[in-house]
């Protein structure tokens, strides 16, 4: 290669190293529009974990430069063209071509191995104290626990007021967890199927929802907002579309909010659209969706009264075979619970928004009252859900399609859900 | 002392008697060997170890164009928001076998090529201790590989492709979460690579230990064999215990066991566990080869030593010791409570010190060296500089807390893209432009070769640097779209474009190969010499391409880098100066009186009695039943087959001819497709192009 042609891959690798730092910087400064954000955390232990780590993002980033540096350093310095002799190509050397020949040091090997463990200890000892008080989920100083359920592909909360998580639950929703502001709240995070994680990125880290098991965590929220959140443990074929939400609201709104999802729904008028609904809806919906004060345990195909902690998720699907898992305790059914549907900002699994000029310019409290529906989307879920996001081609899981339904009697449905505020 | 009598009593005929009548003894008439080392035919008997490592480089290039291919799927998929390049239920399985595909059947059996090809020349030997297990070593890597891509095909597209991760988390595998046939293949293909590489690792650690040439202590062997000697014994330790997981899995899924599900009792950590303690010490096997060629081609290209050996040497074995204790650094988040986390935590972080010492002392090696950027030392250098990167990123989620956040997410995948793109995969190769002279007796070009090294690397970075930010940003992994309003579209676009220019790159590479072979044949074929590189390991103290025998004989050695020390010296005022040249020191291959291993029918015929019982657990019993019997009937031939075949005139008996060409009076070797019209001694290259290119 010339010394021409050299220079302009020097040129050229500079360019392209100065250009990717220039662009990383920028990425990072203006961290905007990015809901799921590590960067900027907004809870307790979200601030937490970055006060920790972004100083050892700064030692790497030295230790990067300094390598990087080096290796530059190097190949500018000691690098040299091809030899005169041999067949002009790189590779060949002169037969008095030497360096000088060492072969090493060991005050330099003994220092370089001793500096950088020295570095890491005291990583580690800010590490360890880190890691024990954000373990210390029991420091909730309310007495409210959600149970956190991930199932094939959304999440149900179980809200336990008194924060007794062996009693039945005050109220259950699923995929918009709220919470008051400045609260910790304890989390029990359980799976009915696979392996599920739940992460709210800019209020804490992730963990992982395991069937058969139990795992304590906690949120917490500095300020009201609503705050993404995305399954982040592989969970079959939908584990893309399995999101979620926190909401954080000011403790009157919470108490308000609380107090509107304890309260059951009411049964619409007959002869009305909704009503027409309703009746659709108990045919064909309610045997997975619970709707309180509507839908009873014989809509889910138990007996009536029976209690629905001994009915199989997917009994009706698989002919009562072998069960699958089923680890714990069931209280909305095998699909969410819509008792207050119009309340969330999101539905299926927060893969879609529940109305259109959604997110931050509407009060969470006014979503039903001021939001604009996004029917299309809703109409288009209820009549071909697995069209709209990946379910189990034989029903096992996700939301069968309800392609036998006319027209009207979508928009009935519709209009019956559009009750559930 | 037996002999001794046995001497006494019957002195003549008893010492006569071992090699005739046994032999002819030959129970059906295919117990004989297999005649001829050339023609196509040869290379399927072959248990040469420097043809089957060729075969294993072919065979990893040929799975890293369908990994590659899958990889470019993924980035088509994920260069919008809301992709519908490929559904979820393909992109699953694409991602699964773009992992599998890469780690299993891309850089593990690449650095089983160079293993296998350099390891008994760089100790000095004339082949592996085992040959014909190490040709069985890779009839049945190809079965399992086979096996395992066939799934891509097998009853529709990615219809029954394995959808659960490379990883494969329990329960997400078992039957009601998995019905296709999939994770069966994934078990059963997995179980079929463990013996081969078990098989592999066994036979070269035997050869390390047991066939050095005098002279040559642990601590004269080059860094290239130690490194892949700790590979060897890492793999050892490790398939065993993937091995229990898979089987595990397999009779969940095919006999209704229930070891993985959760309503009898199963707690899905189990997996995870075994799957990890695997998993992680796998990392090292799959890094610690590049290490090995980075550490032979720095210090050539240096024209020094490598400075600090003997650390370089105990780093890499407190990487292979650390790597065991470090697997739940996995599972942060899965729920192992905290004092498991804080143990791997801090476990995970001081395994940087020996890996920072390797990089350091490359540095060292290059200080006040004359560095020659041949296309070798920009790959070397370029794993110097990027797994420096993945290293870095790999601490910052040691620390647990923030794995919390990180783990998961994009800011993973680009770490550990760093790490075995970056790190394994460039310096192999790196080791396939250095070693290419060696095998195929030509040089790869240069400008080719530069050229596509920048553009791969240039390509990589932009694929995967923007990686770290997605993941930092909250863009989980194994997600098959995301939405418009979750802020990932501009890097993702900027990564799938950069996954583009790594496909031009290695597109340059294959080309490069395909006009480089074509220029040598043009050109004549001109001899590169022994040594073109004026390098240090044993390797090149013969002629290139290595003759079948590889040294006319032994080698005494006395210290390290021998071959070297052979070549320059040191005159009264302490400076560097040739002692002798080259030629007179490295052999020319023209000894034929060295004593080969004959070839042999039975490792491919049981490496395809494998594949039989492969496809028989997954499709149907009966199919495995009948690949058993096969399978019994190779290992019986095996057993049966005579030491050499008496009637191989003068071609594979004691007194092995090496092919050297003029002398050719065995019609046998004439058979080659090559053979017509070019001298005999040409054949051997020719063929071995074709077995690289295909």
């Amino acid at each position: 290669m010339s010394g021409r042609a050299r220079g302009l891959v020097w040129l050229s690798s500079l360019l392209v190293i100065a250009g990717t730092i220039a662009l990383i910087v920028v990425a990072i400064v203006v961290d905007k529009d990015h809901p799921l954000s590590t960067l900027s955390p907004v809870g307790r232990q979200g601030r937490d974990i970055a006060e920790l780590i972004n100083p050892i993002f700064i030692v790497a980033g030295v230790v990067f430069f300094l390598v990087q540096g080096a290796v530059l350093a190097l190949w500018w310095r000691y690098r040299v063209s091809g030899s005169e002799t041999g067949d002009g190509e790189y590779g060949y050397y002169d037969d008095d071509e030497f360096p000088e020949q060492t072969h090493g040091n060991n005050r330099l090997e003994i220092a370089w191995t001793i500096v950088p463990t020295v570095l890491l200890a005291v990583i580690s000892v800010f590490t360890l104290v880190a890691l024990f008080a954000l373990d210390d989920v029991k420091a909730s100083d309310e007495d409210i626990t959600v149970t956190v359920i991930g199932q094939q592909w959304w999440w149900e909360y179980q809200y336990h007021l008194d924060g007794d998580t062996d009693t039945p639950p005050d109220f259950v929703t699923a995929n918009e967890l709220v919470i008051p502001v400045g609260v910790d709240v304890a989390l029990d995070i359980k799976s009915r199927d696979v392996i599920h994680s739940f992460w709210i990125p800019k209020l804490n880290g992730k963990r992982d929802a395991v069937p058969g098991r139990s795992h304590d965590w906690v949120i917490q929220s500095e300020e009201p907002g609503r705050f993404r959140g995305q399954c982040t443990e592989f969970c079959g074929l939908s584990h893309g579309y399995m999101k979620m939400v926190a909401v954080a609201l000011p403790t009157a709104e919470f108490a308000q909010w609380r107090d509107n999802q304890m309260t059951p729904a009411e049964a619409p008028v007959e002869g009305t659209p909704a009503g027409e609904g309703w009746a659709t809806f108990s045919q064909q919906c309610a045997s997975c969706h619970v709707v309180n004060g509507l839908t009873s345990a014989a809509n889910r195909g138990g007996a009536a009264g029976s209690p629905p902690d001994d009915w199989d998720i997917y009994g009706e699907h698989n002919g009562g075979s072998a069960g699958p898992v089923l680890t714990t305790e069931l209280v909305a059914g095998a699909a969410p619970n819509l008792t207050h549907l119009m309340t969330r900002g999101t539905f299926a699994g927060s893969a879609f928004d529940l109305y259109l000029n959604a997110g931050d310019h509407i009060p969470y409290l006014e979503l039903a009252d001021s939001g604009t529906l996004n029917r299309g989307e809703l109409e288009a879920w209820i009549y071909n859900a697995p069209e709209r996001k990946p379910a189990d081609a034989n029903d096992l899981r996700g939301m069968p399609a309800r392609t036998g339904l006319s027209p009207t009697d979508i928009d009935n449905v519709v209009a019956f859900l559009s009750t559930l505020d | 002392m037996t002999v001794t009598d046995r001497t006494i009593t019957a002195p003549e005929e008893t010492l006569a008697l071992p090699a005739g009548p046994a032999i002819a003894h030959r129970p059906l008439g295919v117990f004989t060997r297999p005649q001829g080392s050339e023609g196509w035919r040869s290379w399927l008997f072959t248990v040469d170890h420097k043809r089957i490592g060729i075969m294993y480089g072919a065979a990893a290039l040929f799975f890293f164009l369908v990994g590659g291919a899958e990889a470019l799927f993924i980035r088509l998929q994920l260069a919008t928001p809301n992709g519908s390049v490929i559904g979820a239920g393909t992109y699953n399985g694409v991602f699964t076998m773009h992992g599998v595909t890469m780690v299993f059947l891309v850089i593990m059996p690449m650095a089983a090529a160079f293993a296998n090809y350099l390891l008994p020349l760089q100790v000095g030997a004339r082949d592996v201790a085992f040959p014909r297990l190490n040709a069985f070593s890779f009839w049945c890597f190809l079965a399992g590989g086979l096996l395992l891509t066939s799934s891509i095909l097998v009853g529709g597209w990615f219809q029954n492709a394995p959808d659960g991760g490379w990883f494969a988390y329990a329960p997400n595998t078992g039957l009601l979460f998995s019905p296709s046939k999939g994770i069966d293949f994934y078990a059963v293909g997995l179980q079929i690579l463990g013996i081969a590489s078990l098989v592999s690792a066994i036979n070269l650690i035997v050869t390390v230990l047991n066939m050095r040439t005098p002279g040559m202590s642990f601590f004269r062997m080059p860094v290239l064999t130690w490194m892949l000697l700790i590979t060897q014994f890492l793999l050892l330790f490790a398939l065993p215990v993937i091995t229990v997981a898979l089987f595990l899995l397999m009779f969940d899924r095919l006999w209704d066991a229930n070891f993985f599900n959760v309503e009898a009792g199963a707690d899905p950590l189990l997996w995870q566990h075994l799957f990890w303690i695997f998993g992680h010490p796998e990392v090292y096997i799959l890094i610690l080869p590049a290490f090995g060629i980075v550490s032979e081609i720095i210090p050539t290209f240096s024209r020094k030593p490598l400075f600090g050996y003997h650390f370089m040497v105990a780093s890499g074995i407190a990487i292979g010791f650390m790597g065991w204790g470090v697997w739940a650094h996995h599972m942060f988040t899965s729920g192992v409570g905290p004092l498991s986390v804080a143990a791997f935590s801090v476990s995970t972080m001081f395994i940087a010190v020996p890996t920072g010492v390797k990089i350091l002392n490359w540095l060292a090696t290059m200080y006040r060296g004359r560095l020659r950027f041949t296309t070798p030392m920009l790959y070397a250098v370029g794993v110097v500089s990027m797994f420096t990167i993945g290293g870095l990123s790999g601490v910052t989620h040691a620390i647990a807390p923030s794995d919390t956040q990180q783990t998961d997410t994009y800011y993973i995948v680009a770490h550990f893209h760093y790490v075995i793109f970056g790190g394994a995969l460039l310096g192999l190769f790196g080791g396939f432009y250095y070693w290419w002279p060696k095998a195929f007796g030509y040089k790869l070009s240069e400008a080719w070769g530069k050229a596509s090294f920048w553009v791969m690397l240039i390509g990589f970075n932009f694929t995967f640097g923007p990686m770290h930010i997605l993941g930092l940003q909250g863009m989980s992994r194994r997600i098959a779209t995301y939405r418009a309003d979750e802020g990932f579209a501009l890097w993702n676009m900027v990564a799938t474009i950069g996954a583009f220019v790594i496909a031009i790159g290695v597109a340059m590479f294959f080309w490069n190969v395909y006009a480089s072979t074509r220029n040598w044949r043009r050109a004549g074929r001109p001899d590169v010499g022994p040594d073109p590189w004026d390098a240090r390991g044993l390797e090149w103290m013969t002629a290139s391409p290595v003759p079948e025998h590889n040294f006319d004989e032994d080698i005494q050695v006395d210290r390290l880098d021998h071959f070297w020390h052979r070549k320059y010296g040191k005159d009264e005022s302490g400076r560097v100066v040739r002692a002798a040249p080259t030629s007179e020191i490295a052999h020319d291959g023209s000894n034929t009186n060295v004593h080969l291993p004959s070839p042999s029918y039975w490792p491919i015929v049981l490496g395809g009695g494998i594949l039989l019982v492969g496809y028989g657990l997954i499709y149907n019993l009966w199919l495995a039943a009948a690949g058993l019997v096969f399978l019994i009937g190779a290992i019986y031939g095996w057993i049966l087959e005579p030491a050499d075949d008496p009637d191989a005139a003068g071609h594979h008996d004691d007194h092995h001819d090496d092919d050297d060409g003029d002398d050719h009076g065995d019609p046998d070797s004439n058979g080659g497709p090559s053979g017509n019209g070019e001298s005999a001694s040409a054949d051997e290259p020719a063929e071995t192009e074709e077995a690289t290119v295909g």
